[in-house]
């Protein structure tokens, strides 16, 4: 089913011309050479047999036109008569012979007078009885025409030849004339409509030419409706053309902003990959920022959840959401503080802003810091301790770990500075600063309030023992000898008191008074000890000094 | 004078009656030492149209014919053969030439041709049956 029309194309591409002046000229001629040769057939069968009968109606015509001489010399028993008549039937080209007898008598015999039989010389006889000139039931005599059958069909073919030859020529100057007619009124024209067409270049403002012949006709209209299609396609060029250099323009100036701009831009794909970035995106998050694939809250580590929560919101709103985040680069590139904004650009399609703040966040801690540390020590001074309490204390209560607070105040710190100076007694402020700082965690506070008395923030432990053993451990440490300069060796001691965390959330005024009474009771009892306040919900046993 | 113009009316009307109820026969008549009493209306044929001149006693036949423009004569072909005169022309013309055969001999009027009969034993000729006279045998009578 699928092949035979595939047969076919194959066929009419191998067998026949592509150009369709030879095609239509050469389907033209096939079909009048096989009208031509069916009719030629027809026609030459019919005129054959056509004239065959004619030209055996001929002999009888011949026998009838002489039967009343041949009468007359049967009658008369007259031979040279007989021979006169024979004479003149002769002379017909198709007659071959004649014999005439009168009753027994042979009056004449001439020419071929024996019936034949065989292709080369057929000869058939045509006998007819001749009657009295003067009673038509006397019969008088016989006469028999021999007429040659070959010499027959040979006139017959004759004409039939002569038939054909003329139809062939009719038929052929029609054909000639047909497909001359064909190629002057449809071929022509359409090859040159063609042949211009595929020259033709849209660009230039060629039209194809109105063929002078076929105005009026469906060509002509073909050619009006491909030439206002050409028109409306150069307009549609030129009109894109010029909307194409006002977008570059256009692009050109916005990727000069995405290019110059400080600020990162990028866009993103609704679940937070990069699509893609400008310049300063790299410049501000790093070389792994500009790879392709990358992931946004990948590259804002360690805020990922943060990211990927501001990206589902933007997905979900038109406003913009934002959010400031120290960024750690990792790989000894440190931290850089940004400011991430999203918005939505469109379905799936997000746009992110991100600018380096670090610079402002500097200052901004250089300024906190300054309102919260001791000059001297550069631990926390009050407000700092009081912020650290407040962060310590209301941060979430996770397994065993409470907070503790160390309580510590200076023994002998007074006659330092009267003996040696504000500076020395500076100095071993400074010194003390750091045997706390060396004491304790990085996660742990430590800070001065005023004075000589200094506080430790143990952000967690899990037994009261370990600050105890904090606490021994910085007794002994400030118990060593401090140089204070020109040779001069002296020594401070440390009264410490202990306020634990109960688990339970405690009001920052009433832990730090908790361990200043701890502290004084410490001093009472012979300074250079450490003493447990009493806690509301304290283990048992942990009130007892160590 | 009257009886003579009467006699001749009566005579004419008699004739008309006679002409008009019996016309004339046309007979064939030979000598009567020709040896033959009767003939065929085909071997009359024969001879007269030149197929057999012959008698049937074996004597040559020498048919004569009354002048063309004869009323006998056309009446005895329009008998024998119903041939007009102008067939019979006709019929002549053709055999000028061959040769073979000739017409009949002709003479000017039925008398001629009686007396001819009469004088020669071969001579056969066709006579009105009115105008038949002593000294010929009538062989055979063509009724009209």
């Amino acid at each position: 089913m699928n092949s035979s029309p595939d047969k076919r194309k194959r066929w009419n591409a191998r067998f026949l011309p592509r150009s369709i002046v030879a095609r239509t000229s050469l389907s033209i001629l096939v079909l009048a050479v096989v009208m031509g040769l069916a009719f030629s057939l027809m026609a030459s069968w019919r005129v054959r047999a056509a004239e065959h009968d004619r030209l055996i109606a001929r002999v009888h015509e011949l026998t009838s036109t002489v039967e009343s001489t041949v009468s007359i010399a049967c009658f008369l028993n007259d031979a040279t008569l007989a021979k006169e008549i024979a004479g003149g039937l002769m002379k017909n080209r198709i007659v071959a012979g004649v014999r005439v007898t009168s009753g027994a008598k042979l009056l004449y015999s001439g020419g071929v007078v024996e019936a034949a039989r065989g292709r080369a010389a057929r000869i058939d006889a045509f006998p007819q009885t001749i009657y009295s000139p003067f009673d038509q039931k006397n019969e008088v005599g016989q006469i028999t025409l021999y007429v040659s059958s070959a010499e027959i069909e040979a006139q017959a073919a004759a004409y039939s030849r002569y038939t054909i030859w003329i139809l062939s020529l009719q038929v052929s100057i029609v054909a000639a004339a047909v497909a001359f007619l064909v190629y002057l009124l449809v071929t022509r024209p359409i090859k040159g409509i063609s042949d211009e067409l595929h020259r033709l270049e849209i660009r230039s403002g060629m039209r194809l030419t109105w063929p002078s012949g076929n105005r009026k006709d469906e060509i002509g209209q073909l050619v009006l409706d491909v030439n206002g299609l050409i028109a409306r396609l150069t307009d549609a060029l030129a009109n894109e053309r010029e909307l194409r250099v006002a977008h570059e323009i256009s692009e050109r100036r916005m990727r000069l902003v995405f290019e110059k701009a400080d600020t990162g831009i990028l866009v993103l794909d609704e679940r937070g990959a990069v699509l893609s970035c400008n310049p300063s995106f790299v410049r501000i998050l790093g070389p792994g920022a500009g790879l392709a694939g990358a992931q946004l809250d990948q590259l804002l580590r360690p805020h990922g959840p943060l990211v990927a929560e501001l990206i589902e919101s933007a997905n979900a709103a038109d406003e913009p959401r934002e959010a400031d985040m120290e960024v750690d680069l990792g790989s000894g590139r440190g931290k850089v503080w940004v400011e991430l904004s999203v918005n939505r650009l469109g379905p799936n399609l997000l746009q992110g802003l991100v600018n380096d703040i670090t610079e402002r966040k500097r200052a901004e801690v250089a300024a906190r810091e300054l309102a919260s540390r001791d000059p001297v020590t550069s631990l926390l001074n009050r407000r700092g301790i009081d912020a650290a309490l407040v962060q310590v204390l209301e941060r979430p209560i996770e397994s065993r770990a409470r907070p503790a607070l160390l309580q510590i105040d200076l023994d002998h710190f007074k006659s330092v500075n009267d003996t040696h100076g504000h500076d020395a007694g500076d100095h071993v402020l400074r010194v003390v600063a750091r045997v706390l700082e060396r004491a304790v965690r990085r996660s742990d506070f430590v800070g001065r309030s005023g004075g000589d008395e200094f506080q430790v923030i143990l952000a967690g432990v899990e037994k009261t023992s370990v600050a105890l053993d904090i606490a021994n451990k910085i007794i002994a440490e400030v118990a060593q000898p401090v140089d204070v300069g020109g040779g001069n060796l002296v020594r401070v001691g440390a009264s410490i008191g202990i306020a634990m965390g109960s688990g339970e959330y405690e009001a920052p005024a009433s832990f730090l008074r908790r361990a200043d009474e701890a502290m004084y009771e410490a001093k009472q009892s012979g300074k250079g000890c450490v003493r447990v306040a009493a806690a509301a919900a304290a283990e048992p046993g942990d009130s007892a000094a160590a | 004078m009257k009886r003579v113009v009467f006699i001749l009316i009566l005579a004419a009307f008699a004739l008309r009656i006679a002409d008009a109820n019996e016309p004339t026969s046309i007979v064939v008549i030979v000598n009567p030492g020709s040896g033959v009493d009767h003939l065929t209306r085909d071997e009359v044929i024969d001879i007269f149209l030149g197929r057999y001149r012959k008698l049937p006693s074996g004597r040559a036949a020498l048919p004569i014919d009354i002048a063309e423009a004869s009323a006998e004569r056309a009446r005895f072909y329009q008998l024998l053969v119903k041939k007009s005169r102008a067939d019979m022309s006709s019929y002549w013309a053709r055999l000028v030439f061959s040769g073979q055969t000739s017409p009949p001999f002709q003479v000017s009027d039925a008398k001629t041709a009686i007396e001819l009969v009469q004088s020669n034993p071969n001579a056969i000729a066709y006579v009105d049956s009115a105008s038949v006279s002593a000294g010929v045998k009538v062989v055979l009578e063509l009724k009209p």
